[in-house]
């Protein structure tokens, strides 16, 4: 069954072009940021006095910086980094959200209408709005911007959870599960959550896209990542400031953080449109 | 449940959301590190100036006394008074003039990604799986994927510093020059304008695919009118319900692009003002900044809400 479902899935893929080639993209962008440093001749931190601010030639893909940093190095260390942070926040506000709308949809009655006012709440704050008042309270630095990206995600992911649990929460299975006098957190994690992890992946993976531009935007106001921690919204902030001498270092950065990002949208969408029919077919049945 | 009848029960819970979103503001801001009295007082600050401070504020009060005097002012047009900005500029004054710059450059985007979306939108679905739809649909995901603050840096290199078509920097306001205004804030509007487009561009097209499928548009041809008159009254009418919705949930991201890009193209819009208030620790300010962005979406999703139940009556049952 699962080999079958896995071959399914191979060929599915490899019709689907949005698919194949936000995977192709992704894929390629994991692999620069984990085997491109190593790669490079250059060092990230190490400074070089006679190629301050060159621009892209073979030497120097990307140019140099201010002060004579290959930028094509430090764009692999940065997005590494940038990753990493909409990783590990789109992680915690995936995990808080889904556990939230879960237990909502579960519990019902006023619990489930209150914390869904809540959730409107938050759903209606501007995003960079949000941000930044945590950025506030939490000061600036990169465990901020996790918990900013987490708190910006919680709705989606709660609202997400909750209708799809509600739908689930009533077929036979579950029903089954709840005669037998499962615990209702058994229930939740071995019954509801692999029926309902499809959409939740998908909204993962759009969002991992988003988290980064959160990150990048944040830190380029200098209220995110604080240099000289290297992210890709530093190097912008950075080169910002010398934008009309050397226009490379902010412009070509941010054509690598829109690769890595259309990828993942793609990558996204691609697998919605795969998984519609089967949700669509399961439904029908 | 009639039109009327709807509007009370959604106007009511708008009401409820932002006082309950501006207690919400309010804690988060008592949770921000720093003391008012100290940083008002600066360095003269002693124990006793500041208990009398403290007391002179209400700080000594609960927090729900704090917040109850707060709102009473705030309801009546006084937001207090700005902590860094020297003369202690009161809020309102500073909202006032910045307020009309945010929402200029908001509907100048939002028209932007309009015209766009419609145009790319509908042409993509009519040429559904040909070229067009390829083109279109791909230069949406490429618009989605841009940081808005990263194609503002592009767009000003290419139309300000390579072509001086556009200034790269600075902004007229409508009431100084009309005209000014929507030249000076071409760039920054076609920035916000892009992610959005891209967003109302796909939605537009899959909505329009989607109804051109239902039974009524197939009755209504079988009938034999026009292909223009079905399109326009059958499939475009109903398509375009889930557009507006969505017009709606992205006002958020809207905002959001905005507190950038007004930095980039130093526009003293509402943005600006709160991020350089975020950075001198004005927490006054950072409060009043918060409720604004708060009410201004809170009542662009009311107004988008009633513009649905307009379209579709079915929807106030």
């Amino acid at each position: 069954m699962a080999a079958i479902s896995l071959k399914a899935t191979v060929f599915e893929i490899r019709r689907n072009r949005v698919v194949a080639t936000g995977l192709a993209i992704t894929v390629l962008v994991l692999f620069a940021v984990t085997v491109g440093p190593s790669l490079s001749p250059y060092d990230p931190t190490k400074m070089d006095f006679t190629a301050l601010l060159k621009p892209p030639s073979w030497t120097h893909p990307f140019g140099t910086n201010s002060f004579g940093v290959d930028v094509l190095t430090r764009v692999l260390y940065g997005a590494r980094n940038s990753l990493l942070i909409s990783f590990a926040g789109v992680s915690l506000g995936a995990f808080a959200g889904v556990l939230l709308g879960m237990t909502c949809a579960y519990i019902g009655r006023w619990v489930d209408a209150t914390a869904m006012r809540f959730v409107d709440l938050l759903f209606s704050f501007p995003i960079f709005v949000l941000a930044l008042m945590l950025m506030l309270i939490l000061g600036f630095g990169v465990q901020s911007v996790i918990i900013a990206i987490a708190l910006v995600y919680v709705p989606n992911f709660a609202r997400m959870a909750r209708n799809t649990t509600m739908v689930v929460k009533s077929e036979p299975y579950v029903q089954a599960a709840q005669l037998m006098g499962q615990s209702a957190l058994r229930i939740m994690v071995r019954e509801i959550l692999p029926n309902i992890a499809a959409p939740l992946f998908v909204q993962f993976t759009v969002g991992l896209a988003f988290g980064i531009i959160i990150e990048a935007g944040l830190s380029f106001l200098g209220l995110g990542v604080q240099p000289p921690t290297p992210s890709l919204g530093v190097m912008m902030a950075d080169g910002k400031d010398y934008f009309h001498r050397g226009p490379w270092v902010l412009t070509l950065t941010g054509a690598a953080l829109t690769v890595a990002i259309l990828g993942l949208n793609l990558l996204g969408d691609g697998l919605r449109d795969l998984l519609d029919p089967r949700l669509r077919r399961r439904s029908a049945e | 449940m009639n039109f009327l009848w709807y509007l009370v029960v959604r106007l009511g819970g708008a009401l409820a959301t932002i006082i309950v979103g501006s207690f919400l503001i309010f804690l988060i801001m008592q949770l921000a590190p720093g003391d008012p009295a100290l940083t008002v007082l600066g360095d003269a600050a002693t124990t006793e100036t500041i208990a009398a401070f403290r007391e002179e504020h209400g700080l000594d009060q609960p927090i729900i006394v704090q917040y109850a005097i707060w709102l009473e002012k705030a309801i009546q047009g006084d937001l207090g008074n700005s902590i860094a900005l020297a003369g202690k500029f009161p809020i309102s004054e500073l909202l006032g003039n910045r307020l009309p710059v945010t929402i200029f450059i908001g509907i100048y985007g939002l028209a932007i990604a309009l015209v766009i979306s419609l145009t790319a939108g509908t042409i993509a679905a009519l040429r559904h799986g040909k070229l067009a739809d390829t083109v279109a649909t791909s230069i949406a995901v490429l618009g989605i994927s841009m940081p808005d603050f990263w194609l503002s840096y592009v767009l000003i290199l290419a139309f300000a510093l390579s072509f001086t078509w556009f200034p790269s920097y600075g902004f007229t306001t409508p009431a100084q020059d009309f005209f000014g205004a929507f030249y000076s804030g071409f760039l920054p509007a076609l920035a916000i304008a892009a992610p959005m487009a891209g967003v109302f561009a796909r939605i537009l097209r899959a909505s329009l695919l989607e109804t051109a499928r239902k039974e009524y548009v197939t009755a209504a041809r079988s009938f034999g009118f026009a292909a223009p008159f079905v399109f326009m009254h059958y499939v475009f009418r109903n398509a375009i319900i889930p557009f507006v919705t969505v017009v709606g949930l992205q006002v958020r991201y809207l905002l959001g692009g905005v507190v950038i890009i007004e930095r980039i193209f130093g526009i003293s819009g509402m943005g600006s003002l709160m991020v350089d208030a975020a950075f001198g620790r004005d927490y006054p300010v950072v409060q009043a900044c918060a409720l604004t962005f708060l009410g201004i979406v809170l009542t662009v999703n009311l107004v988008v809400d009633i513009a649905c139940a307009m379209l579709d009556p079915r929807r106030t049952h």
